[in-house]
């Protein structure tokens, strides 16, 4: 994990503001600021590809049990009903709001998903060392997963529901609520220890077209 | 006045920020071979575009209902301002202010915030330059909070089924307010934050 370390004195450019940078000799866990504007222009993450792999490898392993598994449930003198967040998809669906069904799906279940087998993939590839060109194709559109994973909203939007029905009827919280904060926490760390500017440099050096 | 990349005739990739030399028009990477252009092209048009269509969607998100409840055949809608003065008779104000934030503060300081970017890409580099970045880091960071309200009915309209006794349903309203969300979302990344700094008095690039 030295790649980074040979090539200081290298110039960046800030992706906010356009300022260029020298990049100073950045060590395991030291980020590079842009001193016009403030943004984050480069992290060289501790065992990036190491923790990567095995956070994606947990949040899939939780993923269908969190999509699957009924995330709250109701009762009220003598009926019973609980509902996963795909039975939630499907009901949308059925009642004629493809689109939220659709928006719902990908927000929270599909792009997630790509996200963490992308991560996986790139990862697995990289630790195996037999990267292949169609990873810089996929990792070209990867940082646009970020902004559309909508896992912490959805959290949220559990809790407030519970909030809404507590007074209601009697609620039982089911295992696919505790499976689904455990994928948005994997999720969210994938995104803190997937190093970028990392990966570039390694496929750049690695992957001949 | 440090130097940026457009003035050292240099383009950065947006996928995955290598220095490329800037050539007039189209970019092609040289190491992640993605197509692209020094700025954003029509970067303001396309903001103000998405801006107007997410304005215009936030009018039939709030005046139509989002949730109808149906307790032992009584049927009754309530839009998001509705469920928020409930939950404010009921005495429940973490919530309230939660949700009140989530679904209507942010959608509007987000329209808002994506206003002033766009009048501050007028003044060109100045002063109000880096208060401006964080602004659209701000705007960037609130995009998907405004889905909660409707993540809220699509798990409540899909649990609560309890015979004749009480059932939820989904109303017209969050179509429209997904829709605002996902307009609001497009036009903060239609947005290109470098425009804040580039300066329309300087020659603007070297190109050949």
């Amino acid at each position: 994990m030295s790649i980074l370390t040979e090539s200081s004195g290298q110039v960046l450019a800030c992706p906010r503001c356009d300022t260029l940078a020298y990049s100073p000799r950045v060590h395991e866990g030291q980020k590079v600021l842009c001193h016009c504007c403030g943004s984050k222009i480069m992290a060289f993450k501790q065992n990036s590809i190491e923790r990567t792999l095995a956070l994606a490898v947990a949040g899939l392993i939780v993923a269908l049990p969190a999509i699957f598994l009924p995330i709250i449930g109701v009762g009220f003198v003598g009926f019973y009903h609980q509902a996963s967040l795909f039975d939630s998809i499907l009901h949308l669906f059925d009642r004629g709001y493809w689109l939220i069904a659709f928006a719902v799906f990908l927000f929270t279940a599909a792009i997630p998903l790509i996200k963490l087998s992308g991560a996986f993939y790139l990862t697995w590839s990289i630790k195996r060392k037999r990267p292949k060109p169609a990873l810089m194709k996929f990792f070209r559109s990867y940082h646009h997963l970020d902004s559309w994973t909508m896992l912490h909203v959805f959290v949220l939007g559990v809790v407030v529901s519970m909030y809404k029905l507590v007074d209601m009827a009697d609620l039982s919280i089911g295992y696919g609520f505790a499976a689904f904060v455990f994928l948005q926490l994997c999720s969210t760390l994938v995104t803190v220890t997937l190093d970028h500017h990392y990966i570039w440099h390694y496929l750049e050096h690695h992957v001949d077209e | 006045m440090s130097s940026t990349a457009r003035s050292s005739g240099l383009s950065i990739c947006p996928r995955c920020h290598k220095l490329n030399p800037a050539v007039s028009g189209r970019h092609r990477c040289s190491r992640c071979h993605a197509y692209f252009y020094q700025r954003k092209p029509k970067s303001i048009e396309y903001t103000i575009a998405w801006t107007i269509a997410a304005l215009v969607m936030f009018i039939p998100a709030n005046m139509l209902p989002i949730m109808v409840v149906t307790t032992l055949g009584e049927t009754e809608a309530s839009t998001i301002l509705e469920g928020i003065a409930k939950f404010i008779t009921l005495g429940m104000y973490p919530v309230a202010v939660i949700v009140f934030i989530a679904s209507f503060i942010v959608p509007l300081a987000k329209i808002l915030g994506l206003v002033i970017l766009v009048m501050g890409v007028r003044e060109g580099e100045g002063l109000k330059s880096k208060q401006r970045t964080r602004l659209y880091f701000l705007v960037e960071f609130l995009g998907p909070w405004s889905m909660l309200d409707v993540f809220v009915v699509t798990l409540m309209a899909a649990v609560v089924k309890l015979g004749f006794l009480t059932s939820i349903e989904a109303g017209a309203g969050i179509t429209y307010f997904t829709l605002m969300v996902i307009f609001t979302m497009f036009a903060a990344e239609s947005f290109d934050p470098r425009l804040l700094w580039d300066n329309k008095y300087r020659i603007p690039n070297r190109n050949e």
